[in-house]
């Protein structure tokens, strides 16, 4: 018998101490809880890695990333490299699930963003017109379709990183190059040039590209009107501003909108010919000329081939080789 | 407090720290953190994304919150269990030495140790960022034009505050310690309970969310009921004031959430230990 309440009592004085822990507990919590959710508000506001929602979906991840705690970046380095193992086997089911993840263990740094998009939008649909006999043997609507949702699967990785780096202009650069190279469709990249373009640290060359998509989904006055309103602001001392091309390009405008001379840019004083030319004597906006050395100098190409971003010339991008769209990493 | 107790409870604290330092594992994870905060230099040849400087604080604050967190529990287990599991504590306990004093003691002597741990990787990563910066701003000076990039001092404070998050851990390890009867018991919950304060975070910004009210309020109680570790993630902010600061209101705010809980596990562990058979 005395054995048995002695048990009771070891139980009785357990119970007692776990419940008045936890009551302590939960009553602390509620009293640092106006402490401590502005002082949280804060914290985590300015760091934006630490938003793992998107993640939870996948079995595990979040445990991992809360265990890992300050070993983010080295071990998101070392699941990149297991990416690119997966990526030169060419597998894509292995390769988007490990992009995942590593940009759900760090997704601070944007190369990880920015390399996943441009291989799931570039590589991934190439890999699978290979397994289907390569970009010749299909059908053009199969390719357009291949290309068009891949370019989704792209577009909506580098989306994600639009939440952690909200004012970062690669994140709609990345997007308005993607609609442009796989969708061809200069609106949508228009749309995002817009975005770009608005964005503090934009480069120059997207200006010109801005304006360049205005006119290729058949707004001329307002790509005109952007170069006109851009061309004073720009520094003239700086070459990646390259005033002279914009200045080029007002002028095919002006022609190709048959602009009386009284609305056009006056003649400056860097150029050798009148400000009004007839009409007949430029018909259309060159693309192909002058405009080539326009490529060596498009921005950073953040160690990437400059194919990789949007190209001024139609006939280059037309003539493309698909089977060989991979981009290198 | 009399001067009897403070005597008392110094000097558990004191032959606490000795024995602490003594003891071969703790030296081989100091070694190891030492160690691995040294090669960050090395493993920069695997970064892809982040500038050298931040990547060496990333690795090297990983270091310290890894290795600390292992020190915090193993620790704190192993010279709270070996005073019982050797007997000394019925001797110290027969004097005229109070449960609460023994507690104290003990934590007093753990996180003496913790904050000798804590400011040999703070100063040694603080060596390793000054060494890389200064070859950088040689190397490219212009970046630098604004003076360093590593706020020193914003380092050392993010020491205190990663010292206190240590001192949670210790705290709770020690709480579960007074009423468990293994070693391995309590170095196994106690891992459990840093996972959950780690990402108590997740529970305190999605309860909200969930829509079946009993799971809800589930949620709701387990996030008030650990501590959010994750409100001393502020190493980026701290060592690079740059675009983002915390502001100095939020970080004695997060001093004083750290201290708290310290105060409120050893409350809890002294509650628990009083009522145990030793």
């Amino acid at each position: 018998m005395p054995l048995i309440k002695a048990k009771d009592n070891w139980w009785w004085r357990r119970a007692r101490v776990f419940g008045l822990s936890a009551l302590s507990l939960f009553v602390l919590g509620l009293a640092l809880s106006p402490v401590e959710r502005p002082i949280w508000d804060e914290v985590k506001a300015t760091q934006p890695e630490l938003n793992l929602r998107e993640v939870e979906g996948a079995l595990g991840q979040g445990l991992v990333i809360g265990l890992i705690g300050g070993f983010r970046a080295i071990i998101a380095d070392f699941l990149f490299i297991k990416t690119n193992t997966y990526w030169e086997n060419k597998d894509r089911p292995n390769t988007e699930a490990m992009l995942n993840l590593v940009t759900a263990v760090d997704p601070r740094p944007m190369f990880f963003w920015l390399n996943g998009a441009r291989m799931m939008a570039y590589d991934m649909p190439a890999w699978e017109a290979q397994e289907m006999g390569g970009y010749a043997n299909l059908p053009p609507a199969v390719e357009k379709n291949l290309k068009a949702r891949y370019a989704e699967l792209g577009m909506n990785f580098i989306d994600k990183a639009g939440s952690f780096h909200p004012n970062d202009y690669r994140v709609p650069l990345e997007k308005a190059q993607i609609s442009i190279n796989r969708l061809e469709d200069p609106a949508q990249a228009a749309k995002y040039y817009k975005e770009v373009v608005a964005m503090p640290d934009s480069p120059y060359y997207a200006d010109r590209i801005y304006a360049e998509m205005l006119k290729r989904s058949g707004h001329q006055q307002e790509a005109y009107d952007y170069l006109r309103a851009l061309y004073p602001t720009l520094p003239r001392d700086n070459a990646m501003a390259a005033t002279n091309v914009v200045l080029e390009r007002i002028r095919e405008l002006e022609d190709e909108l048959d602009l009386p001379p009284i609305q056009r840019l006056p003649t400056q004083d860097t150029e050798v010919r009148p400000a009004f030319t007839a009409p007949s004597e430029n018909n259309g906006f060159n693309l192909g000329g002058s405009q080539s050395k326009e490529k060596t100098n498009v921005g950073p190409s953040y160690g990437l081939p400059t194919q990789d971003f949007p190209q001024e010339s139609d006939s280059e991008h037309d003539h493309h080789d698909h089977e060989h769209d991979e981009h290198s990493h | 407090m009399s001067g009897g107790s403070l005597n008392r409870i110094t000097t558990i604290a004191r032959n606490t720290f000795l024995e602490a330092l003594r003891q071969k594992f703790i030296n081989v994870l100091v070694i190891l953190a030492v160690a691995l905060i040294l090669s960050a230099n090395f493993f920069r040849q695997f970064d892809f994304g982040s500038s050298e400087l931040k990547f060496i604080t990333d690795f090297g604050m990983g270091s310290i919150l890894f290795f600390g967190s292992i020190l915090s529990i193993v620790a704190t287990a192993q010279l709270f269990f070996s005073e019982i599991e050797n007997r000394t504590a019925l001797t110290i306990l027969a004097k005229p030495v109070y449960r609460w004093e023994f507690i104290a003691g003990k934590y007093l002597g753990i996180f003496a140790l913790l904050t000798v741990f804590t400011m040999l990787m703070i100063g040694l990563l603080a060596g390793m960022l000054s060494w890389r910066e200064g070859a950088l701003m040689e190397r490219y000076p212009d970046d630098f034009a604004e003076g360093r990039l590593v706020s020193y001092g914003g380092l050392f404070a993010y020491g205190v505050l990663e010292l206190l998050r240590f001192g949670i851990i210790a705290a709770i390890t020690m709480f579960i310690a007074s009423f468990s009867n293994t070693n391995l018991y309590t170095v196994i919950v106690s891992f459990f309970v840093f996972v959950i304060c780690q990402l108590q975070y997740v529970a305190r910004d999605g309860w909200n969310d969930i829509g079946n009210p009993l799971l809800r309020g589930m949620v709701w109680v387990m996030a008030l009921l650990f501590p959010n570790f994750q409100m001393f993630n502020v190493a980026e902010l701290m060592i690079f004031p740059g675009e983002q600061t915390l502001a100095a209101a939020s970080a004695w705010g997060i001093f004083g959430y750290g201290i708290v809980y310290i105060i409120a596990f050893n409350a809890l562990a002294v509650l628990a230990f009083r009522g145990r058979e030793i």
